[in-house]
């Protein structure tokens, strides 16, 4: 029996009013943040996003679960700026220049978050001097794009050229998704993978940065 | 006995009562009025404010609901599209029915290796030739996102290809401003002048709002040079429940209706009394894959309860979709989703319907599955038509004949010779052969029988070419000259 056994519960029903208060209550015993983030939150979220693979939950299910979890994050927020923890990785996100569609942008940048990577969302419509000027400085390990539109998928290996004409190409992984795209597409425009759903995107990410 | 004439009954499919037509269009107009949305083409938002509607924060409008009840006013109740050749082949009135593939697919299953790969101009130019060979196909779409043309021209390539491989109406997709105007240019070229071409419009455009509520200013370019040009549109934002609308279907339609008011109120502004096709696409987000499905049956529902309203209120003729299907190949899922759309689609009358041949959810364009498909329609066709009563269809005479003369039967009778042709629907590729004789021709399936039949038509069917001159000129515009 994990000794956050009500969390993991009710992280999994999406229960934050009971979550939230078993997790302050577990700080307030002194629990290690880093047992109760990898026990109680991370690992249950790795259940919950395998449930949805499987079939079993359904995505508000999930999206509630993330949301759950979400909130119980902010009490260790203190804990993150000391140090005290680790996160999985960061990804910065957005939709590319001229798409303003932003549904599966945004589903993406839940799972992740959900499985224990730092997000920061640009939105929409994101040129690319502006994934740049973020990346540099924010030093995000992977940087998330996607496009709805066949027409404002070029923005991609703009996006691409502009990092590495800002010479930090290579210190992120690039991922790219969205209707239209492809693994080809994804070659193509030298982009380190691509995902066909916003399911594949956690598996994706946590493969890129050698996470199992 | 002599009978008086008993006029047909057509069956007709009904969803919404009047209180709840009156209640979804009521809770349109309430979105309109009190959440607002939000107008990024500056020369709509002008045209908004100028005509009552409040702007707060630079772009968001408040719209009062008298605006979209009086464009509902200025839109004509009826028009319709020509065919290249000038004929009317499709007046969107009185709850007729057209069916046609749709646009932009990144993928398709290729005819002679049966995989499923990227899709390439040739493909457009497959699907339109298709077209123009299938007797209940009404309208061309692109049915591809060709990946061997330049992407800034994509639809003007994709158009001029259509345009060279059919003679019928075509819906076609652009980008911008831009784009848009040279495809009007080919048209009017193929139509022999702009005159002629206002006269009898063949092209629809097919443009769309993001849900919820914001309305991008390359979209909006396009539909107020449509009103201009009194180039016929559709407007169907995708308020698909669940995603860029509520779960729930009422509020979806509500939220899609709103939208597409929206657009109506700005193109009425712009030209009153242009041709505007009315409806928004409500179908839903799966639960499970996310993906808006094309085989589920909310969508055939609210697209049915859409043309109630029509009935009720709106008299513009709808938009609609059918023939599709979720399935990755085709195979019985994708038969039993595309029948059920075709059917109730046409038994609820809505107009211009497509998206026929739609496989993985708009993801995969099939030739197959639209000739499949133009046999599907044959056949709700056959069931809508009802069963005409009178003095030749009781078949007294007949009855008396047969019964009365020893050795006699129907299969021999005159009236059946002279009437089986009409009295039934007669399957080319729906296979009714008995066993032994199936299994000697190959014990082909229905995919196999429809890959057969569009080879056929590829390989035989003769388009009417256009003119050189025509051709020349479009080879221009597409270049950019």
């Amino acid at each position: 029996m994990n000794d956050f056994q009500v969390v993991v519960d009710a992280v999994h029903k999406g229960d934050i009013k009971t979550a939230v208060a078993e997790t302050q209550k577990a700080l307030d015993k002194g629990a290690d943040v880093q047992e109760f983030l990898d026990k109680a939150l991370i690992a249950t979220m790795d259940d919950v996003g395998e449930n949805f693979s499987k079939g079993i939950t359904f995505v508000p299910q999930m999206l509630r679960s993330a949301k759950t979890m979400q909130e119980c994050m902010k009490l260790l927020a203190s804990s993150f700026q000391e140090g005290a923890v680790k996160s999985k990785g960061k990804v910065l996100i957005g939709t590319v220049k001229g798409d303003l569609h932003d549904i599966g942008k945004n589903l993406v940048a839940m799972m992740l978050e959900g499985a224990g990577f730092i997000i920061t969302d640009l939105g929409v419509d994101v040129h690319p001097d502006k994934f740049v000027h973020k990346a540099q400085e924010i030093e995000p390990d992977i940087i998330a794009m996607s496009a709805l539109l066949s027409t404002t998928m070029p923005s991609m290996p703009l996006t691409i050229e502009a990092l590495e004409k800002a010479g930090i190409r290579d210190k992120v992984k690039v991922i790219i998704g969205g209707a239209p795209v492809t693994g080809k597409y994804a070659k193509e425009i030298k982009a380190d993978s691509y995902g066909s759903d916003a399911g594949a995107s956690v598996n994706l990410a946590k493969s890129l940065l050698g996470l199992s | 006995m002599r009978l008086t004439e008993i006029p047909t009954f057509q069956p007709r499919l009904k969803v919404f009562n009047r209180d709840q037509v009156l209640a979804v269009h009521g809770a349109a107009l309430e979105i309109l009025e009190k959440t607002g949305f939000k107008m990024e083409h500056p020369g709509a938002l002008q045209m908004l404010a100028d005509a009552g509607c409040t702007v707060v924060n630079d772009d968001w409008v408040k719209m009062p609901g008298y605006l979209a009840e009086q464009a509902l006013q200025t839109a004509p109740k009826a028009f319709a599209l020509y065919d290249q050749q000038g004929n009317k082949t499709m007046p969107l009135v009185n709850g007729n029915s057209f069916y046609g593939p749709g646009s932009d697919t990144t993928f398709t299953i290729d005819l002679e290796t049966g995989q499923r790969r990227r899709t390439v101009l040739q493909d457009t130019a497959n699907f339109a030739k298709l077209v123009d060979g299938l007797e209940n196909m009404s309208f061309a779409m692109s049915m591809s996102n060709p990946e061997d043309v330049p992407i800034e021209n994509i639809y003007v390539y994709a158009f001029a290809e259509i345009v060279k491989n059919t003679n019928k109406p075509i819906v076609f997709i652009a980008d911008s401003g831009k784009d848009i105007a040279k495809i009007y240019e080919i048209a009017c070229f193929v139509a022999g002048g702009e005159e002629e071409f206002q006269q009898k419009p063949f092209i629809l455009n097919y443009s769309e709002a993001i849900s919820p509520l914001r309305f991008p200013e390359n979209v909006l370019d396009r539909l107020i040079f449509c009103a201009q040009k009194r180039i016929p549109l559709c407007f169907p934002s995708g308020s698909n429940a669940g995603g860029g609308a509520p779960v729930t279907l009422a509020g979806a339609m509500a939220l899609g209706i709103a939208e597409n008011l929206v657009g109506l109120v700005v193109h009425q502004l712009t030209n009153k009394g242009a041709p505007f096709l009315f409806g928004p696409n409500v179908s839903i987000l799966d639960m499970k894959s996310t993906v808006v499905s094309y085989g589920c049956p909310e969508w055939s529902l609210t697209q049915a309860a859409l043309a109630d309203m029509r009935d009720e209120l709106y008299g513009l003729p709808i938009w609609a979709f059918a023939g599709a299907s979720d399935a990755k190949i085709m195979d019985a899922q994708a038969g039993a989703e595309s029948m059920f759309s075709i059917i109730t689609s046409m038994l609820s009358r809505c107009n211009l319907i497509h998206d026929s041949g739609y496989l993985e959810y708009g993801g995969i364009s099939s030739l197959e599955m639209l000739t499949m498909n133009n046999e599907l329609v044959a056949m709700s066709r056959s069931f809508t038509n009802g069963i005409p009563i009178n003095s030749e269809t009781l078949a007294l005479e007949a009855i008396e004949r047969v019964a009365s003369v020893p050795g006699s039967m129907f299969l021999t009778d005159d009236h059946t010779f002279e009437n089986f042709m009409q009295a039934q629907f007669l399957p080319k590729l729906l296979d009714r052969t008995r066993y032994d004789g199936w299994a000697e021709s190959g014990s082909t399936d229905l995919y196999k029988r429809c890959n057969m039949e569009t080879k056929r038509i590829l390989a035989e069917h003769q388009v009417d070419p256009k003119l050189d001159d025509v051709l020349m000129a479009i080879d221009k515009v597409c270049k950019g000259r």
